[in-house]
């Protein structure tokens, strides 16, 4: 009997820009339905490497499978036709709509019909917790609720797979927890989710496997809590000289 | 449950406002004998349209085109070479300068459509310039003198009238068309992908938009209702040279009357043709040929407030005092 493909296998990818290697030589492999969280000190890679798995950018070596399509060199838009979705660290959303408008346009990739798609909106709109502020002018918002509207008209493309680049930063304690509670029913839909992220508390809680960048190379990988106790993450992270008296 | 009786009152409201504006442009000129008011009257309605035209493209999915008059002119030039070479009534040109425009769009929409901001719009500008430059020097066009159309109407045909009554009705019954089309438009996928595309493009392709594609699919349409615009213009002036029908100023009008009234709304180019039109003719009428000057004046002063003020126009100053009046209601 065969196995199932990967959902999404990146292999030996490479970024770089002019002489700064930002990417070098990443290798991933997703499997279905599983919480993946990408770490790693600020400038290690992990969101030019995020960027070429959701097709934003592309590698200058190496190979993506999306489904078992390779989707090296496909645009975002057929990205999201194969399922896969994604958040932006800035969140980008469409100022001048309103919130539902905005949830509206991710739906109008499964559903021409604009009562079909609006029907849709509705759904995740009451799924994510926004229907008290579906009528609002997003660009009104602030930033917790921005980064739950992009939750959410990601989740209206009806992915198989969510990659959520630091929906959580700079959400407060609170906020962090709905948060969780968020990204914990979303998993239980069936839908895998790939997480960059500097709060560690939420790739512990979260994440099935942790995968760890520095300098553009994933450098450990296994069960978040190992991981956090990897010498060489922790020396990734505070650096030699600091990791030495840490564990003195 | 407040809403649920509010909403039907306003949208009742609203259909009673709409069929009163309706009448009221309708009925307007009829009631004024005035043959200058009439002929304001019918270039507000051609401005309108334009305008409109250009507010797919620029208004909805936010590329600044600044040559849009490259296709008004493929209309205006169709519709009298038509006649030139061929004897036709000009508006059997009109097919062929909305065909030349649509080709135009293809080739020119699919490089400079991947370009972005400031880029497309000098793209544009470019290309707008370098026809006008080709037109110039080609005899067989009418070089720098330009074409003209039947000097006597031979029949119905030939769309020349003495009154610009008809000509306000024409250029109305387009718009209202294209105004058609724009509210269907704005209710169905396109209008929501062009919105997203205004708003945030990297993030509407990561949702699935064509964003490309959509966009050539907007100047196309745009292209279209401009070029059948510039038809239409030659029609009535029945002369058509390379400022009046390729001239940059042209394409400026086009985005300051869609800007004024608010891009990338409905009625927005109908509110800004209706302000600056009449602007415009009356300070020709009022200082005669000294007037033409004052109209760059006009067009940068407004530019200049737009921008600095109000960049979504009247209808975002009406949107304010809307929730300015709504909060000191409470």
């Amino acid at each position: 009997m065969r196995a199932d493909p990967p959902l999404l296998e990146a292999r030996d990818i490479s970024v770089a820009f002019g002489s700064f290697r930002a990417v070098d030589g990443a290798s991933l492999t997703i499997g279905k339905g599983e919480i993946i969280g990408l770490i790693g000190p600020n400038g290690a890679g992990k969101s030019t490497f995020f960027n070429c798995l959701a097709g934003d950018r592309q590698p200058a070596s190496g190979s993506i499978r999306l489904r078992g399509h390779d989707v090296t060199r496909a645009s975002p838009e057929d990205h999201a036709r194969l399922g896969l979705a994604r958040s932006w660290q800035v969140p980008a959303v469409f100022d001048d709509m309103s919130v539902r408008d905005n949830v509206v346009v991710g739906a109008f990739l499964r559903h021409k019909r604009a009562s079909d798609a609006a029907a849709v909106a509705d759904r995740v709109i009451a799924f994510t917790g926004l229907a008290p502020i579906a009528q609002s002018r997003s660009g009104s918002l602030g930033t917790p609720a921005r980064k739950r509207l992009e939750i959410a008209r990601a989740l209206a493309t009806e992915p198989e797979i969510l990659l959520l680049d630091e929906a959580l930063a700079g959400l407060t304690p609170t906020e962090v927890r709905a948060a969780i509670e968020l990204v914990r029913r979303i998993h239980a839909q069936g839908i895998t989710l790939v997480i960059v992220e500097h709060v560690m508390e939420v790739i512990l809680s979260l994440a099935d496997r942790a995968v760890v960048f520095n300098q553009g190379r994933v450098i450990a990988e296994g069960k978040p809590r190992d991981v956090v106790q990897d010498p060489g993450v922790i020396e990734a992270y505070l650096g030699r000289s600091l990791s030495r008296k840490a564990r003195a | 449950m407040s809403a649920s009786i509010t909403a039907p009152a306003r949208s009742a409201g609203r259909l009673v406002f709409a069929a009163f504006v309706l009448l009221a442009l309708l009925v307007w000129p009829l009631l004024v004998e005035n043959v200058f008011y009439q002929r304001v009257g019918a270039l507000v309605m051609l401005a309108a349209l334009s305008a409109s035209a250009w507010n797919l493209v620029g208004g909805y999915a936010g590329q600044i085109s600044i040559g849009h008059v490259l296709f008004f002119g493929c209309g205006a030039y169709a519709s009298l070479l038509g006649f030139t070479w061929f004897e036709w009534p000009p508006i059997m040109g009109a097919p062929f300068g909305i065909a030349l425009s649509l080709l135009l769009a293809v080739l020119v929409g699919l490089p400079t459509l991947r370009l972005k901001g400031h880029y497309f719009s000098m793209a544009t500008i470019a290309l707008a310039e370098l026809a006008r430059i080709i037109v110039v020097n080609s005899p067989s066009l009418g070089g720098g003198v330009g074409i003209s159309g039947p000097a006597i109407p031979r029949s119905m045909a030939d769309l020349s009238f003495i009154s610009p009554l008809p000509y306000y009705y024409i250029f109305g019954a387009v718009l209202a068309v294209l105004l058609l089309f724009t509210w269907w438009m704005g209710r169905a996928r396109m209008g929501f992908y062009l919105r997203a595309i205004r708003g945030q493009e990297r993030a509407a392709r990561s949702l699935g938009v064509p964003a490309q594609r959509y966009k050539l699919y907007a100047l196309l349409v745009s292209a279209g209702f401009t070029s059948l615009a510039g038809s239409l213009y030659a029609a009535m002036v029945g002369f058509v040279d390379p400022d009046s029908g390729l001239g940059i100023l042209l394409s400026v009008k086009m985005v300051i009357v869609s800007a004024l009234g608010g891009a990338g709304t409905l009625f927005g180019p109908l509110v800004g043709a209706a302000i600056l039109v009449p602007l415009e003719e009356f300070t020709n009428a009022a200082f005669g040929g000294d007037g033409t000057g004052i109209t760059y004046v006009v067009y940068g002063a407004i530019i200049m407030l737009i921008s600095r003020y109000a960049p979504g126009g009247l209808a975002e100053i009406l949107a304010r005092l809307k929730a300015w009046g709504a909060r000191h209601a409470r």
